[in-house]
């Protein structure tokens, strides 16, 4: 049975510690009420987007881990991502993919290939030094630390159930401009 | 040499302009128009050189990396400006990030000016560059090189966009 996206963003977050986090879509409500940080900066108006401005965060400070919360219709629209990211290979990287198969935000359609889909087995070919993938909360929680203290690019695909209607079309009052810089000030201590 | 003439300019001048700027990252989709500079930079320690699949990415890795305190840019053709113009849009001029780049103007005539171009990604270039308000110089020969930085830091001081389009191949 898939698991719940909100019991895998507390996991997520319990293990979090000074990570730069990088929300999109629909985690990005619920990511500011589980773990508010000035780390984290919503990939909020590129849509597709959040992936590659995780490596660029990524790239820049090697001495933090990035943690990328996509989705699976957002990694489907700059794809490619998978490739530049197992390229540039940068160490601290973990890309956590949540595989709900469908555009929640924009009502609910079915993603491409919804069934059939496997980014894990996609980010292994492309050339991540990790990849998994997950159905249930518990062997997800178990295997988390494990996947943090190894070596990135790593990529975890996990298999959620949609969120609530409620949710729908809401990233709350995130601002990527605001939080850039928000980010940035901390980064550089200025 | 003839600073004020038209035509290709040296790729050693657009990367000592590129060291002036204080760029560590250049991140690109390969431009065959600017494949000289492009060569310069891979054999350039000083620089970060990285390509990336498509330019919607290149643009999201700048703002990253400079999220994180360095200093990127990009270098990509005309076709690819197009390609990728929503995330222009989201991440330097609604996200307020700095983003200063090297356009190509792929396929122009010698000799013609851009809007007179019979080539659409030529002709269209600075009409959807002034469309959405981004500042702009035409680098048609060497003695433009210097509005490389009058560009690069405007990008920085407006926190916004900026492009140097390379009106012939570079040599």
């Amino acid at each position: 049975m898939p698991m719940q996206p909100l019991a895998a963003l507390r996991a997520i977050a319990d293990l979090r510690a000074d990570a730069i986090v990088v929300p999109t879509m629909t985690t990005v409500a619920p990511w500011h009420e589980i773990s508010p940080s000035p780390l984290n900066v919503s990939c909020i108006g590129f849509m597709g987007g959040a992936a590659a401005l995780g490596l660029g965060l990524a790239l820049a400070r090697p001495e933090r881990h990035v943690i990328v919360l996509d989705g699976d219709g957002s990694l489907l629209m700059q794809l490619g991502s998978l490739a530049t990211i197992a390229g540039a290979a940068p160490p601290n990287f973990y890309h956590l993919v949540f595989k709900n198969g469908i555009y929640h935000v924009s009502g609910g359609q079915p993603v491409p290939a919804a069934a059939t889909l496997d980014f894990a087995a996609m980010a292994r070919a492309a050339g991540y030094r990790q990849a998994h993938r997950f159905a249930d909360l518990e062997s997800f929680r178990a295997a988390l630390p494990t996947i943090f203290a190894q070596t990135g690019p790593a990529l975890v695909e996990l298999e959620t159930e949609p969120v609530p209607t409620a949710r729908q079309g809401s990233v709350g009052n995130a601002s990527f401009a605001a939080e850039a810089e928000v980010a940035r000030g901390v980064l550089l201590g200025t | 040499m003839d600073t004020t003439a038209a035509g290709p300019i040296p790729a050693a001048l657009l990367v000592d302009a590129i060291h002036r700027c204080g760029v560590r990252t250049v991140l690109t989709v390969p431009d065959t128009h600017q494949a000289t500079t492009l060569a310069a930079l891979a054999a350039d320690p000083a620089v970060r050189l990285l390509t990336c699949a498509t330019e919607d990415e290149a643009v999201a890795i700048a703002a990253g990396l400079w999220i994180g305190g360095d200093e990127p840019m990009l270098i990509i053709q005309n076709t690819g400006l197009c390609a990728s113009i929503n995330t222009w849009r989201g991440v330097a001029i609604d996200g307020r990030i700095p983003l200063f780049a090297f356009v190509g103007l792929f396929s122009r005539e010698a000799g013609i000016e851009p809007r007179a171009s019979a080539r659409s990604p030529v002709r269209y270039a600075i009409p959807l560059l002034e469309a959405l308000g981004i500042p702009y110089a035409l680098i048609d020969g060497p003695g433009d090189v210097p509005r490389i930085e009058e560009l690069f830091h405007l990008s920085r001081e407006r926190r916004g966009p900026a492009v140097a389009l390379i009106g012939y191949p570079t040599c």
